[in-house]
């Protein structure tokens, strides 16, 4: 810490912080000395070539310093692993989605998709995979929010995130065990040591939806490590508009707040940090469907049924989620052996859904849920040996799950509390310069407690009466209250190897072995669901997942051109998945039936990154995702597995023209040709007549066009204005997702122009 | 212009510290969070959900307007309300040429006493509700009575109506009610509507006119 970092021949001098972190702004494409200073160390001078991103190593000699990376680039570029398939997204392309969602964000990784309901219900899937099978850390604390659904987003506001880090499969174990598709994580801003007020507000506004949106965030740091910082937003869209008609109902109410306030030292530290959003969400007025013949009509009908003048007003169907998220840390170094990390954090999740209900029961919510989750963590780092790092830890958590039986809906989801103890270690040996090899294993204990009601009909055509009939603890008329109790002894590791063969390449080989207890919809889904107008069905049999993913990876790096290359084969055990099966008959008509199925799944796939540098000014870049999945078991096509996508970016940037840039992208689609046919028949009981509800059937390929320009204006010495003009689909192509479940009904998107303003100060 | 920031030079020669006070800060603010939040609901037993306007038993009873011994009963029974599966049942045949008057009964056996869901909940809420009638193979004809209650949006309610049985056939029977629908049109008698959600819709496989 505290070491002295010159630039050799202007006047610009920083300390570098306790991470031997420094910064120099403004420099320019050329060659520098840079001059590293530190009592007790030899003063080194190096000299080096800027020229966009750089990386080299500075080797300080002291009498227990090692060798120690430097990495240079436009932004602090820290992985999170050594050896997984991790991608970084920086602050400056988070801030370009303010107005949008996370999971817009993280499409910008390739091989990373979305799930959506929507277009504003994306939940993130990497690598084919998507809800449990994915977690979201934000700020080291595990997203708690009812993610067993899809259309349940993560409550995470995008503004909050200064670097997203996403990590295909498990990654550091140190999160959890039962990443079966991967881990995101989403740290706030880095603590400067330094005596300093900064912030940054973002207005956006754009045509589609006449949505605004408003985030500011103010920074208060001290030399002597002593933080604060205060965010907030405020996001607001309308109805949104497919290329020809509006989208009645989609529109968006949200508001955050972050704050933290701790104080952060080499040797010890702490941190407090609360987070609130709430988000009422509209959901597309003719995705409220009654039978299974609704759905048959508003397939076949090719537009929504219900399409309305502009309106800002959200109506049923809706949701309304608020998070909040408090968590205190502390930590300390000791000499000679390491940092021990406590962590206590606090999540209070309630979920409203509202359907289009009649009667007094108008403005009653059809799913209320309160998710209420403790963790306790400590984390050991035995880093005094930097060629031998060792971690360990443990994670002990209890989860409150209640469902207000107010609602006069029968739970979809029940009562439960959940208890889960992890313990786990990680080592990173680093066997020669140019080898880093990891390891991790945990264990991982679940129980889950529930109390449900099963209708007696249901029970007995479950066969539970013969699996389960010692979990029956009281008897109404129609239905038993069932108190079952699952246990899950999870196992995880991971091992692999980062060997750069020489400057240019470098080859990355990992297996991750992941295990995912059921969660609790998959376990006891059993009811309509209203917003979906379905009959969801899970299954008290399931066992966990378990997940074998072997992957590889080939980094190449010129001067010019950059091609990342990422491989990987998942092979899942008891892969859970939800699938139309047939039709229920009632006495309101025929519903369509949806059923939790677990099978034997295999996933593989290739991701390409690869950036071309035409001239100085113009830049190419592509991303390339493809990916199959199939059952084993029937050696059908795996449902919702995202179809080949490349996209195509050129840019063109001219510094000198106050950072001016412009890019064209496009965005290529093709139909997803393997689908499990899942479609089913149903009976028109007064005339006899058999429809075929297409279910199945994947939208066909899709190209669109998109447009984004900025530049950046000085305005007073430390005040920075940068403004954005995008056009999305700038064609105003008509078309539909495959993993958009409001396909069914409607089209997605048309042309959408956003204007954002960035004042940095 | 580009900036640059380096990462990762620890120095690791550690100086003694004064971290006792952070520790002790940061151990109460850990107290404080843990002892306000940590009190978590009890134990008990999750309430069952009592499921508003269920209809278990849905009954029609056509009744020979010139001999009441002659009745055509057509039942469904759905013990878990209008979710779960049913069990319809036919009890007698039409006489050809007949005139039948029918009878709804509509009631909520899942509670005890069974609640009269027609008469507690339909009709004082007529003008909300709407009942529709479909036929297919068999020759009914029908006409909603002009002493029928009046229901949703204009139209006659459905709940009295007078069925003509013409030359023996079989068929099927269908009934539907609607709950809240944006228009509706009895011009044709059997009833036709748009928007609402169907709180019932049941058909009656193989009645018969002999």
């Amino acid at each position: 810490m505290n070491a002295t970092v010159k630039l050799v021949g202007t006047n610009k001098i920083t300390i570098a912080d306790e991470k031997g972190k420094f910064t120099f702004k403004d420099l320019c494409d050329k060659t520098y000395t840079i001059e590293v200073s530190h009592i007790g160390c030899e003063t080194k001078r190096i000299v080096l070539l800027i020229n966009g991103d750089t990386y080299t190593k500075i080797n300080l000699e002291h009498h227990i310093e090692e060798l120690n990376e430097v990495t240079l680039s436009s932004d602090i570029f820290i992985k999170k692993t050594k050896t997984g398939q991790e991608s970084i997204i920086k602050t400056k392309d988070l801030e370009r989605f303010s107005a949008a969602s996370i999971g817009d964000a993280l499409k910008q990784v390739s091989g990373v998709s979305s799930i959506n309901t929507g277009n504003t219900i994306v939940k993130p899937m990497i690598n084919g995979l998507h809800s449990s099978r994915i977690l979201i850390l934000n700020n080291n604390v595990r997203l708690q929010d009812q993610e067993w659904g899809i259309e349940h987003a993560p409550n995470i506001d995008i503004n909050s995130a200064n670097q997203i880090s996403v990590i295909k499969g498990s990654g550091s174990l140190a999160y959890g065990g039962d990443a079966v598709g991967g881990v995101v994580v989403i740290n706030p801003n880095n603590i400067i040591l330094k005596d300093t007020l900064y912030g940054r507000t973002i207005l956006s506004g754009q045509t589609n939806g006449r949505g605004y949106n408003i985030s500011s965030t103010l920074n208060k740091n001290y030399k002597s490590g002593w933080f604060a910082q205060i965010q907030g937003s405020y996001k607001k869209n309308g109805d949104f508009k497919a290329p020809d008609y509006n989208l009645t109902n989609t529109g968006l109410n949200s508001v955050g707040l972050a704050t933290r306030f701790g104080k952060k030292k080499f040797e010890s530290g702490f941190e407090l940090y609360y987070s609130y959003l709430n988000s009422e969400i509209g959901i597309l007025g003719a995705s409220h469907i009654g039978s299974a013949f609704d759905l048959e009509r508003a397939i076949n009908l090719g537009q929504p049924i219900l399409i309305e003048d502009f309106s800002y007003n959200i109506n049923v169907p809706k949701q309304n989620i608020t998070h909040h998220l408090a968590k205190a840390n502390y930590y300390k170094r000791f000499q000679n052996f390491g940092k021990i990390n406590l962590q206590y954090d606090y999540q209070n999740n309630q979920r409203f859904e509202f359907d289009v209900r009649i009667g007094d029961r108008k403005n009653t919510p059809a799913v209320d849920l309160t998710l209420q989750t403790h963790t306790l963590l400590a984390d050991v780092n035995l880093d005094a040996n930097l060629n031998r790092k060792v971690d360990f830890g443990f994670m002990v958590r209890y989860q409150d799950n209640f469902a207000n039986p107010d609602t006069g809906v029968r739970r979809l989801i029940p009562d439960y509390n959940k208890y889960d103890f992890g313990v786990y270690t990680t080592t990173e040996w680093r066997i020669h310069d140019a080898i880093v090899f990891d390891a991790g294993l945990r264990y991982d204990f679940n129980r889950m407690d529930a109390k449900k009601f099963y209708r007696k009909s249901r029970w007995e055509e479950r066969g539970y009466d013969v699996d389960f009939p010692d979990i029956i603890i009281e008897e109404t008329n129609t239905q038993f209250l069932t108190n079952p109790v699952f246990d899950y002894h999870n196992i995880s590791a991971s091992v692999g190897i980062n060997y750069r063969l020489n400057e240019k390449n470098q080859i990355i080989l990992n297996y991750n072995l992941a295990s995912r207890p059921p969660n609790a919809s998959e376990l006891f889904s059993d009811g309509l669901h209203h917003s979906a107008a379905r009959f969801e069905l899970g299954d008290l049999r399931f066992n966990k997942e378990v997940s074998n993913r072997v992957s590889v990876s080939h980094t190449y790096n010129k001067s010019k051109f950059n091609l990342i290359t990422e491989v990987f084969y998942n092979r899942i055990k008891n892969y859970i998945y939800l699938r139309p099966l047939d039709f229920i008959l009632t006495t309101r008509g025929p519903f369509p039936l949806w059923s939790y199925q677990q099978t034997n799944a295999s996933l593989f796939g290739i991701d390409l990154t690869a950036t071309y540098k035409i001239t100085n000014a113009l830049q190419w870049q592509n991303k390339t995702a493809f990916i199959k999945g199939y059952d084993v078991n029937t050696d059908l096509p795996l449902i919702d597995i995202p179809s080949f996508n490349t996209i195509n970016e050129i840019k063109y940037s001219n510094e000198a023209w106050h950072n001016f840039s412009a890019s064209l992208k496009s965005d290529w689609v093709l139909e997803q040709n393997e689908f499990p046919d899942f479609n089913f028949d149903v009976e028109n009981e007064l005339n006899g007549e058999m429809t075929t509800i297409d279910i199945s059937s994947p939208p066909p390929s899709y190209h669109l066009l998109h447009f984004y320009s900025e530049a950046t204006f000085p305005l007073r010495k430390k005040t920075r204005l940068n403004i954005g003009l995008g056009v999305n689909n700038l064609l105003d192509t008509s078309y539909r997702n495959y993993l958009n479940r409001m396909r069914y009904f409607a089209n997605d998107l048309g042309r959408n122009i956003t204007l954002q303003v960035k004042i940095n100060y | 212009m580009n900036t640059i920031k380096t990462t990762n030079i620890n120095f690791l020669n550690l100086n003694s510290m004064k971290t006792s006070k952070f520790f002790i800060s940061a151990l109460f603010c850990l107290t404080l969070i843990t002892s306000f939040t940590s009190c978590s609901s009890d134990d008990n037993d999750p309430k069952e959900v009592i499921e508003e306007e269920l209809i278990t038993d849905v009954i029609l009873t056509f009744t020979n307007t010139s001999d009441n011994t002659d009745t055509v009963v057509l039942a469904s029974i759905a013990p878990d309300g209008q979710d779960g599966a049913s069990t319809e049942t036919i009890t007698g045949t039409f006489t050809a040429g007949a005139t039948y008057s029918l009878g709804l009964v509509l009631t909520n056996e899942s509670e005890n006493p069974a609640d009269d869901v027609l008469n507690d909940d339909i009709i004082p809420e007529a003008d909300e509700h709407f009942f529709k009638y479909a036929v297919s193979g068999i020759n009914l004809t029908m006409t909603r009575d002009s002493d029928d209650t009046d229901g949703a949006e204009g139209s006659k309610l459905g709940i009295k109506t007078t069925w003509v049985a013409g030359a023996a056939s079989s068929g099927n029977v269908q009934i539907a009610l609607i709950h809240e629908p944006q228009t509706t049109d009895d011009s044709d008698e059997w009833g036709a509507s748009t928007g609402g959600s169907e709180d019932l819709n049941i058909t009656f496989s193989g009645v018969e006119i002999e």
